[in-house]
């Protein structure tokens, strides 16, 4: 069973390569944006759209965000996409925002299996 | 500006089901300024649109574009092109954009993807408040330029009603009386005196009770 | 299932129903309703009682369906969506029902600008279906609309609704009904029927639809009054569909009542035979006392079942109040009686007065006809001369003819006025000092020939003989032979040399080189009924371009007339009329009879609100006794007011309806109710518009889209005077003129009606004393006047309103002449 998820992050918040990937039993669909507060709702959709079960959008602790206040605003786009996945009949626990330190794999990919637990659950839920 | 909010999605799935290829136009005027039709919220209600039917297992293909305005047929001209390619339009304009193009195109199905709600100030990030009413017969000239056709509840004439309560209407707390605050400004301004008249009836066809209005300049109108 | 309502139960054994109309009055007089209740007593098995009908204000329904109750007659009270939101109208429903009404009819309701406040602000909280269903769920579900519990007892409405067969789109009428009868129509009222055809199919529909097993359907009839009121249905009303065959009828009836009731008492032998057709509903508008008669005829009396109206609670309150009322008159025959009658009980003794009460109603009613008749009668037999009916003003004309010798001074006096002033402001006046002289020997010299008319006129007024008709000829020689004398101010000279045909002129050329005649024709509008009558337009040339095509009707000239006296009209033109300014009768007369005027124009200056703002019964009264005063067409001119021309032109209408006089001026402000006044009468009017080609047309159109027929319609284009825009006048009609005869502009092919009198009269050089620069006075006044009417008959002009008589006899001479060039 072949389950797919997507990850939207800032440069900063994911520095993870192919080989950190390599323990997740599935797809990985990664998009990196130069500020997470630039992702917008429609992204969100389209990686869903793409195939993924689940989506981290992944931003920089709220006081270290580069560009001030860009990974609030991506949480709140979360918060908008959660709302239209309600009202099309899909689970809003399916998108997750998490606020992430900067340039740390190791909590970034923790973040990343919990998505991937969640995309499991839906998979066999569907 | 006319200020519109997105519809339920599921209202327009409902309205779009039988159809493949659908396109979503949206418009750079009001609805754009707030937020509800330009290009970014067509995006997402043609990415909303498209997963919902994908996950439904009825794939939808969109179109998506956005025109300089949607109330205006010079504007909406290129839908005549676009027309053989999708099966159903739904407009992210205002109910004037829906209802032009529903008036110039007899062939093409246009459905609303936004509801129009009022005409609004944006007055803070991602809020808007209703202003004006277009009732057609402005008095702002009597009440200190603030509106009690749009902002009291009971669109009263002659001062508040017996639910203003420290400045509050009664209907939604957080709501302030509006004729409360056109006492305190023609009071500072020492022109109370202005609502010691008794303001009579309103004639409410100016206000579309008379039926739907239109405006007419003569100088402006070329015959045929 | 226990019948709702006698209503419910006659129609649920099977018996072929009968429902009427009652209209509350627009007052607080009970009396009215009763007596409504009484007319159709017996005859109904319930009557409709309107809920502000067309949104005019009226007693409500829920209180004078008590009073109906009363009467034993039972009520189907209306209520409509238009003046109450859902709280309301549920408050009032549990009232009615408490009150003891038993049938509710569920209405949408006209819209409120159909009605006497049309800017009021209309509530349409719900729509007649989600009014149904909200009132089913109270009775069945015992729930409010918001879902509440409605503890205690229900409203037990039999619930019904109406449906408009001849409504568009036609195939979603039934459909609609469907709808209603789904939320709970158990019986439905149609519109009027009178296309029983397409009523026939609407029914068949229905039945296909299983909608007959559901609920029953009442057939809409009304009787149609007049053929007015038969063509006003036909081309005003929306959502009614009278065939050319009913208008025709009424047309040709000569007692249109009568034929109105046959015509109902005919769709109703035909509805009956519709299958699914449970009842009829009889709508005689404002004219319930038909209905007895109708339902005799129609085979429908008497009714099945006795009705059980239990007179509600309040009714108890009135039983007193009706003792004293009956027992009063017939106290001198009863008193002995009454003791004995103690053991009948009281319904029954009123039942009896009621009774007695109705037979001399009806009784008066007849009476009242009678009159009527009588009246028609003489006016027929005495040639149009309302002489009979209005006796009581033969004493006050007479008094005015004892009051002309006074009259006879005041001239004089008014003369010594200007002469004063001239001599404050100038002192050259030696010439006119001797003028005005001359004037007043002249017009000594005119009195007596004034004072003949008053004799002979007075006979014609006391012989309300058959042979009046032919006296009056006799009198008409002398009265031709008076123009004569007030010709002294201005002569009118005649045409001199000779015309020379154009065809002569042009010998040699080809024609199509000269001739380019117009692709369409002004359409032609009679002004008038009668010998007298006239039509303008039927033109397919530009003025006077006899050459190349034809002009069947000359310009024509309306003299005008005010309906008070002038303040400001200069002295050259009111010394013509000054013995009859302040009576218009007379002036009318004057008109004819003196100056030889083929149409009058009243001007009714004085209802104007910036003026003496007099009301619509002054209009009409000074209308009634210049109609009553001339033969000749009429034109009824308002004061320009948008709004109040509205209600005084009904006012008169009513007065000239038969008559075809022309009424105006229509703007675009009161393009709809004038309109609709003018086609009820089957009016001519004066559409106005302030000087522009497409503002014309606009108007032209928007009359023609309420149902004015472009043949109804003359243009006034709003003319300015010599000096005070004339050409600009000329230029706007001769484009309108070259579009309607040159460019197919169907809607500008409309005569034109000028207003001259007035422009010039009121222009400062008409009234500037003479002098050697300004010249005569009245020359120039005359000439101002003529000048301007010539030139605008020379841009298209059809009709012109004039006021000089010396003015109208050059303008008539000058366009003799241009007539008779082939």
């Amino acid at each position: 069973m072949a389950v797919t998820i997507g990850v939207l992050c800032c440069h900063y918040t994911n520095q993870a390569g192919e080989e950190d990937f390599q323990g997740i039993p599935g797809t990985v669909i990664v998009r990196r944006y130069p500020c997470s507060g630039h992702i917008e709702v429609a992204d969100i959709l389209r990686t869903f759209e793409e195939g993924a079960e689940a989506v981290l959008v992944a931003g920089c602790e709220a006081e270290s965000c580069h560009n001030l206040s860009g990974s609030q605003r991506a949480e709140k786009k979360v918060q908008g996409a959660r709302k239209i996945l309600e009202e099309i009949g899909l689970e809003p626990e399916r998108v997750r925002f998490a606020f992430l330190p900067r340039l740390d794999t190791g909590p970034f990919m923790e973040e990343v299996k919990k998505t991937f637990e969640i995309a499991l659950t839906m998979k066999s839920k569907s | 500006m006319i200020v519109a909010e997105r519809k339920p999605i599921r209202r327009v799935l409902e309205a779009i089901e039988p159809y493949q290829r659908v396109l979503v136009l949206g418009c750079r005027g009001c609805v754009a300024i707030c937020s509800a039709g330009g290009d970014r919220e067509v995006e997402t209600m043609a990415a909303a649109l498209r997963l919902a039917r994908k996950r439904a297992g009825r794939p939808l293909e969109t179109g998506e574009a956005t025109l300089i305005r949607q109330c205006d047929p010079e504007y909406l001209a290129p839908l005549r092109e676009w027309a053989d390619k999708y099966e159903a339009v739904v407009s992210m304009a205002c109910g004037v954009g829906v209802n032009l193009i529903a008036d110039l195109f007899p062939e093409i199905r246009v459905y609303p993807g936004v509801d129009t709600t009022f005409y609004g100030a944006n007055t803070a990030l991602g809020e808007w408040q209703e202003k004006c009413r277009g009732c057609g017969d402005c008095i702002l000239d009597l009440t200190g330029g603030l509106c009690p056709i749009a902002r009291c509840a009971k669109n009263l004439l002659n001062g508040p009603c017996g639910g203003s309560q420290g400045g509050r209407c009664e209907i939604r707390p957080e709501v302030p009386c509006v004729w409360h605050q056109i006492y305190e400004r023609l009071s500072a301004r020492g022109e109370l005196d202005r609502l010691m008249n008794f303001f009579p009836a309103k004639d409410w066809r100016p206000a579309g009770h008379g039926g739907p209005r239109d405006r007419i300049r003569e100088d402006l109108k070329m015959d045929k | 299932m226990e019948p709702r309502s006698h209503l419910h139960r006659v129609l649920s054994e099977g018996h072929f129903a009968v429902t009427a109309e009652i209209g509350p009055p627009k007052s607080a007089d009970g009396e009215v309703v009763r007596k409504k209740a009484r007319l159709i007593k017996g005859y109904v098995d319930a009557a409709n009682i309107t809920d502000c009908q067309t949104a005019i204000v009226r007693m409500s329904s829920i209180a004078s369906a008590v009073l109906v109750m009363a009467e034993g007659v039972e009520p189907v009270i209306q209520m409509t969506c238009r003046d109450r939101n859902r709280i309301g109208i549920q408050a009032d429903l549990l009232g009615a029902a408490a009150l003891g009404v038993k049938n509710l009819l569920c209405i949408t309701g006209d819209h409120q600008k159909f009605g006497n406040h049309p800017e009021a602000k209309g509530v349409f909280d719900l729509d007649s279906i989600q009014l149904l269903d909200m009132v089913r769920r109270m009775r069945d579900e015992g729930k409010f609309m918001c879902g509440e519990d409605l503890t205690g007892a229900r409203p037990e409405f039999f619930l019904g609704a109406a449906a408009n067969p001849f409504a568009d789109p036609f195939e979603f009428r039934v459909k609609r009904l469907a709808k209603k009868i789904a939320a709970g129509a158990e019986f439905i009222q149609t519109q009027i029927v009178y296309n029983v055809e397409r009523f026939r199919k609407f029914m068949e529909m229905a039945r296909d639809m299983g909608l007959t097993e559901k609920a029953y359907i009442l057939a809409g009839i009304t009787p149609p009054k007049s053929f007015g009121m038969a063509r006003y249905m036909k081309y005003f009303v929306p959502g009614l569909d009278v065939p050319d065959e009913i208008l025709k009828r009424m047309k040709e009836a000569k007692d249109k009542r009568e034929e109105g009731i046959n015509l109902a008492v005919e769709i109703i032998q035909q509805v009956r035979e519709i299958p699914g057709v449970a009842g009829v509903h009889i709508m005689a508008i404002e004219w319930e006392e038909a209905v007895p008669e109708i339902v005799k005829r129609a085979g429908l009396h008497p009714r099945p079942l006795e009705a059980e109206v239990r007179p509600a609670v309040v009714v108890e309150v009135e039983k007193p109040v009706e003792r004293v009322e009956v027992v009063a008159p017939p106290a001198e025959e009863v008193p002995e009686e009454a003791p004995p009658k103690v053991e009948i009980p009281v319904e029954a003794v009123k039942e009896v007065f009621s009774t007695v009460r109705s037979s001399i109603e009806s009784l008066r009613e007849g009476v009242n006809l009678l009159h009527d008749s009588l009246a028609r009668l003489e006016r027929a037999l005495l040639g149009g001369e309302v002489v009979p009916a209005e006796v009581p003003e033969v004493p006050r004309v007479e008094v005015k003819v004892e009051e002309r010798p006074p009259v006879e001074e005041k001239p004089v006096e008014v003369k010594e006025v200007p002469e004063e002033k001239e001599k404050e402001v100038v002192e050259e006046k030696k010439v006119e000092e001797e003028k005005p002289a001359e004037e007043v020997e002249a017009r000594v010299e005119e009195k007596p020939a004034v004072e003949e008319k008053p004799p002979v006129e007075e006979k014609p007024e006391e012989k309300p003989a058959v042979e009046v008709r032919e006296e009056k000829p006799a009198e008409k020689p002398p009265v031709e032979e008076k123009p004569a004398p007030p010709a002294e101010g201005v002569e009118i000279g005649s045409f001199s040399g000779e015309y020379r045909p154009l065809s002569e002129r042009a010998a040699g050329l080809p024609e199509d080189l000269y001739k380019e005649p117009g692709t369409a024709f002004i359409r032609e509008v009679e002004i008038g009924k009668g010998e007298k009558a006239f039509k303008v337009g039927g033109t397919n040339v530009l003025p006077f371009h006899l050459f190349e095509g034809e002009m069947r009707h000359e310009p024509r000239v309306a003299m005008e007339i005010l309906d008070v006296k002038p303040e400001n009209w200069p002295e050259s033109l009111a010394r013509y009329f000054a013995d009859v300014l302040d009576d218009p009768a007379a002036w009318a007369r004057k008109c004819v009879e003196t100056y030889g005027a083929e149409a009058l124009c009243i001007y009714l200056m004085g209802t104007d609100p910036n003026y003496l703002n007099l009301d619509a019964q002054h209009a009409r009264e000074v209308v009634e006794k210049v109609a009553g005063a001339v033969d000749v067409p009429l034109i009824v001119w308002g004061s320009g007011h948008a709004e109040k021309d509205v209600e005084v032109l009904r006012e008169v209408a009513e007065v000239v309806g038969d008559r075809g006089a022309v009424i105006g001026p229509v703007e675009e402000a009161n393009h709809r109710t004038l309109g609709a006044t003018a086609m009820g009468y089957g009016l001519p009017v004066v559409a106005s518009s302030p000087i522009d080609v497409n503002l014309a047309k606009q108007l032209n159109i928007l009359l023609e889209n309420v149902g004015v027929a472009l043949d109804k319609i003359l243009m006034d284009p709003s003319i300015g005077a010599l000096g005070y825009g004339l050409e600009y006048t000329y230029s706007v009609m001769e484009r309108i003129r070259l579009a309607a005869l040159y460019a197919q502009d169907d809607k500008l092919q409309v005569p034109f009606i000028c207003n001259v009198g007035r422009e010039v009269w009121k222009a400062k050089e008409a009234g500037l004393p003479s002098d050697e620069t300004m010249g005569d006075q009245e020359v120039r006044g005359v000439l101002m006047e003529a000048i301007t009417s010539v030139a605008l008959a020379l841009a298209g002009g059809d009709l012109f309103i004039m006021r000089h008589p010396k003015a109208i006899e050059l303008t008539k001479l000058i366009i003799k002449e241009l007539m008779q060039q082939n």
